[in-house]
């Protein structure tokens, strides 16, 4: 049972701050308050490890065990959550409940992912945060673009979520079990089957070429929405699932090379994205795809425990920049990065997102810095190219990291150099929330301790050998040149545009022409075929039967109409017959014929009036029909045996 | 108690007939009736609730209640239950239940249309019930006739004209069903509609093109009142034009009639035929559920809508039911698990599609139109609707947590490990089922509210109340399922051949 703590505590702080709806100020302590209480727990279940098993049936068993990687996850999800949800608590006005209690609900949901242990429930869990992140992007419901942007968000993970079905059946039907160990005892079609659907899924939610474009969708939200979204939980699910799951699908051939190229390319797509973006949320938000790009190359390389320390890392670092840019648009009035500079303006708020942008630059002696050092030399362990390939992916997030600050918070120059006017100044909560994050970056510098690296070890697996020193140098000069760089693009005044025409900047900023792509190839088509299916279903399918019905009118109009011409007929004939017999046979006993002859003539003539009445059109009349054809039916049956 | 849970509503509902005219007109009466009709309805649930307790899922028929009706031609009148029509009768009670007590519009003929659905609910329990092939089809006939004049007297719109094209399509299907029951009577051996008995007798081996003929008669009675593509047109205008409650039942409760009769009589009497054409029927229901689900997209009807979203459910079932049905042996866990989905779909379904077209109703009774691009941000005035409305379109598209799902991931899981391409076929189809209810979430409850709507009302409290109870019943099946998927189990689980 313990392990459910983590989960019930947030669960029931949500339930809470619904019931205490109408006082302002304990909704915001009970929120903040289950997320501390909720961080002490899973601290506790670290070090205890509970399972917890809850069955459905014979066939079916939720297991959950807070183990491996995960003990970090329980922690560091609410360690995380704390301070954003107390800067939404003091930023977010309208719908400030709702918003509250569905982030407390998504974070239980996100400790459900991060402690299952197989496949139902982490397909439970999976589902729960990618439904709970379309009403925290859709937030602001009245603006209909919102909702939209939400259903797009939520349609990419669920596509990808169909790769968890795929796993979850092939190990059922594989093992007769859902259980994670189970893979390990699959055959090989079957493993490769389950690692498909397992990247294909983590990739989903990890916004991985080609589903990236969500992401940007996802920024329709308020903007602690985001920062809780893209540090620890739910785009991190995708490369904890990865780290948590390699181990067991590392036989198939082809998946961890998968898993690298995967990475690398939305590394690189997402740092030129991140690059050239305009806008700030976005830009981050590229930078996201590209930080998990990294992640998913470290997995590839073979060294989850890399990839599971830049996961700790970057949780803490973006969701620092994205408190820090949400201060600067509610400050500013604008996202856009040619309008802000506000480092003259908000100096402390300033200097905290200097410290973000410095982690994601991957600047020592910060943990971040460390933990790219592990993803370089396992990316170089593994073969040279691939090395390079992460240098390069180093000197992006360095050069997006300078350029985002000092256009966001750099200091502006010439006329009007105190930065806009009226600005909207931070509280004191936001402040101590980014100050939260900034401790948190600061103090993961402690990996470069000696004896660090063993505990990353003990709960994450092997880290990868140190690797030859001109590799360590070779990605601190290229962080010197980035820096330099963008340096010099500022003076010369071409940061924001970087010399390029607004058009490709526009196109490459949104993904490199990729929500375009899948547009016409995807979603215009679906939408495309399923009106013609529905035109198809009304004019032709539909068309049938009505033909059908009308033929069937026709013909009972002409048969009824010979039908009672020939019954008239027969009626007649009958009777004439009867009648004749009856003349012819003077000597019989006159009455008796007569009374059966009138007799059933009388019954024909009748059958034949019913007949005509079936097209009378009245439905009960044809049920009464029918029953009494049923009696016929079982009575001849009957006579039969 | 069985037999009473099927009579008391028939008996209550020739006790409405006969009602002296005097005590139901004035003021209030119209409420009084709907009361009394609810308070009514509610016995079967207790009735069917207490044999749920003394259910003991032996895997054989419990609690069977027979006397002889027609002794020389083997026809009696037999009841019970086992671990498919237990939960299938009480969904149809709980769903009789809640759309007796919702409000409709009446048109000031209270007593014929609560004697109506009072009467429907017995013939309807009645049905899955019955252990005799007479019966059962005494049932399905009868539940016909109740239901075209509940669409046709208190339907809108073209009521009659979709009326009579739900009967007599339906009707049509009745043709071949009675043959098919008489050609497999001829065949038993000594003669018997008793149920129990032919599947012990499996009277005819495959094989034969008498059994082709056979199977093919039963298989379209059943298709056309499932509905499976091709056969489904009948269902869209019915749905629009019947009124609320009634759409309820006709989703929740008939359409459940066909899926049932193709597990308890089909595949039971006749394994070795279905076994033999178990992919093509696995073929048809995965272009159910892609076909409905994409014709279900470009609906802008609500009431289309969501009708196209059962052909789509009604896909899963049939594609758990070949699944279960297919002769592949080792894979007994597999089929079983496929057999439980189906079984959960068609009480979920029923749940869930039986609540949104309430919710339609209701919509319907607000703002006179099915349109849903009339509608948008109805949040602001409606919470209570908006809230429970997205709970059910979140179940219909199968979201964990909710019933939908549970029956969903079973059905899929049991269909990969016997036709795993197919089964990534029909995945795709929860995708699309996705897309069309966050639309239809977006377009009725989000954006900003046209101004005619300023004062739309939220639901009143026996609404509330009725969606209410089958949210609960939604989210607990979503949650601990193991109640009910015991009780599942006990049939599934020894039907499969599973030791």
């Amino acid at each position: 049972m313990n392990a459910l703590l983590p989960l019930v505590v947030p669960a029931l702080g949500a339930v809470l701050v619904v019931v205490l709806r109408a006082h302002a100020r304990a909704v915001a302590g009970v929120a903040v308050l289950a997320l501390v209480v909720t961080i002490g727990v899973g601290a506790w279940v670290a070090t205890t490890e509970p399972t917890f098993a809850w069955q459905w049936s014979r066939l079916i068993e939720l297991r959950l065990a807070v183990e491996g990687f995960g003990r970090v996850m329980i922690v560091l999800v609410p360690l995380v959550a704390t301070p954003i949800v107390a800067y939404a608590a003091v930023t977010e006005d309208e719908g400030r409940v709702r918003l509250l209690g569905l982030m407390l609900a998504f974070v239980a949901a996100m400790l459900l992912l991060v402690s299952a242990s197989d496949f139902v429930t982490l397909l439970v869990a999976w589902e729960l945060v990618g439904a709970l992140s379309w009403a925290l992007i859709g937030h602001g419901w009245r603006d209909p673009d919102n909702p939209r942007a939400a259903a797009a968000a939520f349609l990419t993970t669920r596509l990808g979520d169909l790769g968890l079905y795929l796993a979850a059946g092939t190990t059922f039907a594989a093992s007769g079990s859902f259980a994670f160990e189970a893979v390990g005892g699959t055959d090989g079609t079957a493993r490769g089957i389950i690692a498909a659907g397992v990247l294909l899924a983590a990739a989903a939610k990890s916004a991985q070429v080609p589903f990236s474009p969500w992401l940007f969708a996802a920024m329709a939200g308020p903007t602690p929405v985001s920062a809780l979204l893209h540090s620890a939980t739910l785009v991190a699910a995708g490369a904890f699932l990865l780290i948590r799951l390699s181990p067991v699908l590392e036989p198939v051939g082809w998946f961890l090379p998968a898993v690298a190229v995967v990475g690398l390319v939305t590394a690189l797509a997402g740092g030129i994205v991140a690059t050239v973006q305009t806008h700030a949320k976005r830009a981050l938000a590229a930078s996201t795809s590209a930080q998990y790009g990294l992640m998913f190359a470290a997995v590839g390389a073979g060294f989850p425990a890399a990839a599971a320390a830049q996961l700790v890392a970057h949780a803490a670092f973006k969701s620092l920049l994205f408190l820090g840019a949400g201060v600067a648009i509610h400050a500013g009035g604008t996202g856009r990065l040619g309008g802000l500079r506000l480092g003259r303006a908000l100096p402390r708020i300033a200097l905290l997102s200097w410290i973000g942008a410095l982690a994601l630059a991957a600047v020592p002696p910060l943990g971040a810095a460390w933990s790219k050092e592990q993803i370089l030399a396992g990316a170089a362990d593994a073969s040279a190219w691939f090395g390079a390939a992460v240098l390069a992916a180093g000197f992006l997030s360095a050069l997006y990291a300078a350029r985002y600050q000092l256009l966001a918070y750099g200091r502006a120059e010439g006329p009007g150099a105190d930065g806009p006017q009226g600005l909207h100044a931070p509280g004191r909560v936001a402040t101590g929330s980014m100050a939260v994050l900034a401790t948190v970056t600061v103090g993961l510098s402690l990996l470069w301790l000696p004896g660090a690296a063993a505990l990353v070890e003990e709960v994450a697996g092997p880290l990868p050998p140190a690797g030859p020193p001109g590799e360590t140098a070779a990605a601190l000069l290229l962080v010197a040149v980035a820096f330099w760089l963008a340096f010099l693009l500022r003076r010369r005044s071409h940061l924001l545009t970087l010399g390029l025409a607004p058009a490709a900047q526009d196109a490459a900023g949104d993904w490199l022409g990729l929500p375009a792509a899948t547009g016409a190839l995807v979603v215009r088509p679906s939408l495309r075929l399923s009106r013609l299916l529905r035109l198809l279903d009304e004019r032709v399918v539909d068309a049938g039967v009505r033909r059908t019905a009308a033929l069937g009118e026709t013909v009972s109009r002409l048969f009824s109409r010979r039908l009672e011409r020939m019954i008239d007929g027969a009626v007649g004939l009958v009777a004439r017959g009867w009648l004749s017999t009856a003349a012819a046979s003077r000597i019989a006993d006159d009455a008796g014929v007569d009374a059966t002859v009138e007799a059933i003539g009388q019954g024909v003539g009748l059958a034949g009036h019913q007949s005509r009445r079936l097209q009378t059109g009245l439905s009960h009349e044809y049920f009464v029909v029918m029953a009494v054809g049923l009696a016929a039916v079982v009575a001849i049956l009957a006579t039969a045996r | 108690m069985l037999t009473a849970a099927i009579f008391v509503p028939i008996i209550a509902s020739v006790g409405f007939a006969i009602l002296p005219r005097g005590r139901t007109a004035g003021p209030g009466a119209e409420r009084r009736v709907q009361v009394l009709a609810t308070v009514i309805s509610a016995l079967p649930l207790v009735l069917v609730a207490a044999s749920w307790l003394g259910f003991r899922g032996t895997g054989a028929f419990e609690q069977v209640e027979a006397v002889d009706w027609i002794p020389t031609l083997g026809i009696g009148y037999r009841v019970g239950v086992d671990g498919l029509s237990l939960p299938l009768a009480a969904m149809t009670a709980v769903v009789f239940v809640v759309a007796i007590a919702f409000p409709v519009d009446l048109r000031g003929r209270p007593v014929p249309y609560f004697a109506l659905m009072l009467f429907l609910e017995g013939i309807s329990i009645g049905l899955f019930l019955a252990l005799d092939l007479f019966l059962f089809f005494v049932f399905w006939d009868v539940s016909l006739v109740a239901m075209y004049f509940l669409i046709g007297a208190w339907g809108h719109g073209d009521a009659q004209r979709s009326a009579l094209k739900f009967f007599l399509y339906t009707f049509a299907g009745s043709l071949p069903l009675l043959l098919a029951i008489l050609g497999l009577y001829l065949v038993t051996e000594p003669r018997t509609f008793d149920m129990a008995q032919i599947i012990r007798q499996q009277p005819l081996p495959a094989g034969s093109p008498y059994a082709i003929l056979v199977f093919i008669g039963f298989f379209i009675g059943f298709a056309i009142k499932t509905p499976l593509v091709p056969v489904h047109t009948w269902l869209p205008p019915a749905h629009v034009d019947a009124p609320g409650p009634a759409s309820a039942i006709l989703a929740g409760v008939l359409l459940k009639m066909g899926t049932y009769g193709f597990v308890r009589i089909l595949m039971a009497m006749m394994p070795d035929t279905w076994a033999q054409l178990s992919l093509p029927i696995a073929i048809l229901a995965v272009v159910a559920i892609v076909y409905g689900a994409l014709v279900a997209l470009a609906q802008t009807n609500l009431k289309r809508a969501i009708a196209y979203t059962s052909v789509n459910h009604m896909g899963y079932v049939i594609l758990g039911l070949a699944v279960a049905g297919a002769a592949v042996t080792g894979q007994e866990a597999a089929r079983a698990i496929a057999l439980t989905g189906a079984t959960v779909e068609m009480v979920a379904h029923g749940l869930i599609t039986g609540g949104l077209f309430l919710v339609s109703g209701a919509i319907l009774a607000r703002g006179g139109t099915y349109e849903m691009d009339e509608y948008g941000g109805l949040l602001t005035r409606a919470r209570s609707l908006t809230g429970l409305t997205a709970v059910l379109a979140f179940a219909s598209l199968g979201l964990p947590g909710l019933a939908g799902f549970v029956a969903e991931i079973q059905v899929f899981v049991g269909t990969l490990a016997i036709y795993p391409v197919l089964a990534g076929v029909g995945l795709l189809g929860i995708v699309i089922t996705a897309a069309l209810f966050l639309r239809m979430l977006q377009k009725l409850f989000l954006g900003s509210l046209p101004e005619r709507w300023r004062s739309f009302p939220d639901l009143t409290r026996v609404e509330t109340a009725g969606l209410g109870l089958l949210v609960f019943l939604v989210v607990l099946i979503g949650v601990a399922p193991a109640w009910l998927l015991g009780v599942v189990d006990s049939f599934a689980g020894p039907f499969v051949g599973r030791p």
